[in-house]
């Protein structure tokens, strides 16, 4: 009896086990993630003061107010170019590249190199300089042009917001392509060369090859690839805010440029946890898409 | 993929990558040689080399400004966020790769879409949180804030890890008298090493190279780290660019060379470790 008793106990101790073992990293997780999610909720549908006191609950004000803005709505309009343009564009581009990358020739292993550096740099970094070699005044683009003799004097190349927009467009998709660069080439190299032989053996087009074989084994990578820089780019901030700032007349924001300025420089936490709670929205229906896809390979 | 190239394949192959090296490299040229540049220099439109090359800027940038305190600060924040991390991730790596227990799918799950969340979106409520427990403006919340965000990604490539490791030997292991903890550290940790230099270093990156939080969180200058501690040559009407970028060479250059170091076990981690299991 005493021994049953005891073996029970131990039986529940192990089965409590995992939750231990879980223990540090969902604190970790919940005090730092979770109790922010939910006060960025609540500071939506509350009053709140310049000096960021909560005064009470005022419903869906913030969220009305913000739909007012038109800026609001360029912003979202915005962000979803943004997001759309860079990572469609990385993607291509970096599938390109990858397959050129695979591919023997002599330097490969320095392209490879090369390609890295993208992204292992601060987007900070990255930002500074693009704003640097893109200045109108004395930027080093204008600089290397004239002296190729390729233009007269110098160009404005942010005269617009649309320019400038592209600029940073630009910019977001040099920092995004090295990482599907190299989740193609992981994939690349994964794929048996017997295929594409019994392939040529049948006299296969190029692109018959492309779409019959690598990219049906490509598709965890590319799925990988695509949904992780979705995330990245939509939250992206250092880019937008160091060249631009949103300028001219907040026609250049993308939502999470937005809310900072809103919270941080207009001293609107209420509407900006508004449109951090749209943002949320939009990402979570992404989240959801991505969890049931893996989720789902998982099973497989 | 080995076939035989045609010649102006061969041309087309070298145009390409080179072109590319030419893109890729231009930035980080400009970032050299304007870094090189001395002040007077600087808005001279005539030369894209610098007329006297001022190696003393790379001197000079330490004096100006508080560089290597930030530098310090972004070591105690990337290297504190990695401990946390680390030490947070292995156990619960470790539990989603070795037992069974009820709940297993929600919490992979919940780390799958924890993934989905940068902490730019939850600025509003992290501002407030670190407010609430007085750890705005602190290297301490740094800390904890990077290894929070970069937990999925910890325990995503550790579990990865893991489970390419076979379980016979921590089984003999415990035969031999080890307790589950010894196992997991005289067995299995020796085993992952490699999977853990490459998640040690991947979450150093990416807390060294983070703008967002710290931008937000710190006023005091004494605790900026360098990717923040830069603005203080990004001044309102004065940019002092050549300091500016011979400090981001700084920055930059010993990122690269640990990204270079891990970059194969990194994507092969991100692509098969999670995602399969």
């Amino acid at each position: 009896m005493i021994q049953n008793n005891a073996s029970k106990k131990k039986n529940a101790a192990a089965s409590f086990m995992p939750y231990v073992w879980l223990l540090p990293s969902i604190l970790l997780m919940v005090i730092m993630i979770i109790v922010p999610i939910y006060t960025v909720f609540q500071i939506s549908f509350s009053e709140v003061g310049r000096t960021g006191k909560i005064k009470g609950l005022n419903g869906i004000t913030n969220y009305l107010e913000v739909f007012e803005e038109p800026a609001f709505w360029t912003t979202l309009q915005n962000t979803f170019v943004w997001t759309i343009a860079v990572v469609g564009i990385s993607t291509l581009l970096g599938f390109i590249i990858a397959m050129v990358l695979n591919q023997e020739f002599a330097g490969r292993k320095f392209v490879r190199a090369v390609v890295i550096f993208p992204w292992a740099t601060a987007l900070i970094i990255q930002s500074v300089i693009w704003k640097y070699i893109i200045n109108a005044d004395y930027g080093s683009l204008n600089v290397l042009l004239r002296k190729l003799g390729l233009i007269d004097s110098f160009v404005n190349w942010t005269a617009t917001p649309q320019t400038m927009f592209a600029w940073e467009c630009w910019v977001g998709i040099f920092v995004t392509f090295p990482f599907v660069t190299f989740c193609i080439l992981s994939g690349l190299q994964g794929i048996d060369d017997s295929l594409y032989e019994a392939a040529a053996v049948d006299g296969s087009s190029f692109w018959h090859k492309m779409f019959r074989i690598t990219l049906p084994l490509l598709r965890p990578n590319l799925t990988v690839s695509t949904v992780l820089n979705i995330i990245y780019v939509f939250n992206s901030f250092p880019i937008i805010w160091t060249i631009s700032k949103g300028a001219p007349a907040d026609q250049t924001h993308t939502l999470v440029t937005y809310l900072y300025q809103l919270s941080f420089a207009d001293g609107k936490s209420g509407h900006a946890a508004a449109v951090s709670v749209i943002g949320f929205v939009i990402l979570a229906f992404c989240a959801s898409i991505y969890m049931i896809l893996s989720l789902r390979r998982e099973e497989e | 993929m080995i076939s035989k190239r045609k010649p102006w394949q061969t041309v087309a192959l070298y145009l390409f990558v080179t072109i590319l090296c030419v893109v890729i490299l231009y930035p980080y040229f400009i970032m050299f040689i304007t870094g090189m540049k001395s002040n007077n220099e600087m808005y001279a439109i005539d030369h894209i080399f610098p007329q006297a090359w001022q190696w003393s800027n790379f001197v000079d940038i330490w004096s100006a400004a508080p560089i290597f305190r930030y530098f310090i600060n972004s070591l105690i924040i990337a290297g504190g966020a990695t401990c946390l991390a680390i030490l947070c991730g292995i156990p619960a790596a470790y539990a989603l790769s070795r037992m069974k227990f009820k709940g297993k799918g929600i919490f992979m799950g919940a780390v799958i879409m924890s993934q989905m969340f940068s902490p730019v979106v939850l600025l509003v409520g992290i501002y407030k949180l670190m407010v609430n427990i007085n750890l705005n403006d602190s290297l301490l919340g740094l800390i904890l804030l990077n290894a929070a965000f970069n937990q999925a990604f910890t325990i995503w490539l550790l579990r990865g890890t893991f489970i390419s490791i076979s379980p016979e030997m921590e089984q003999a292991a415990k035969i031999d008298g080890c307790n589950t903890v010894g196992a997991l550290i005289k067995v299995l940790l020796p085993m992952a090493a490699p999977g853990i230099i490459t998640t040690l270093i991947f979450v150093f990156i990416n807390a060294w190279n983070e703008y967002t939080i710290a931008l937000t969180l710190i006023s005091t200058d004494a605790f900026k780290p360098i990717t923040v501690g830069i603005n203080v040559f990004y001044g309102f009407n004065f940019i002092q660019w050549q300091y500016l970028f011979a400090t981001s060479l700084f920055a930059t250059i010993p990122v690269v060379i640990l990204f270079l170091a891990i970059e194969k076990h990194l994507v092969a981690g991100l692509t098969s470790g999670g995602v399969k299991g």
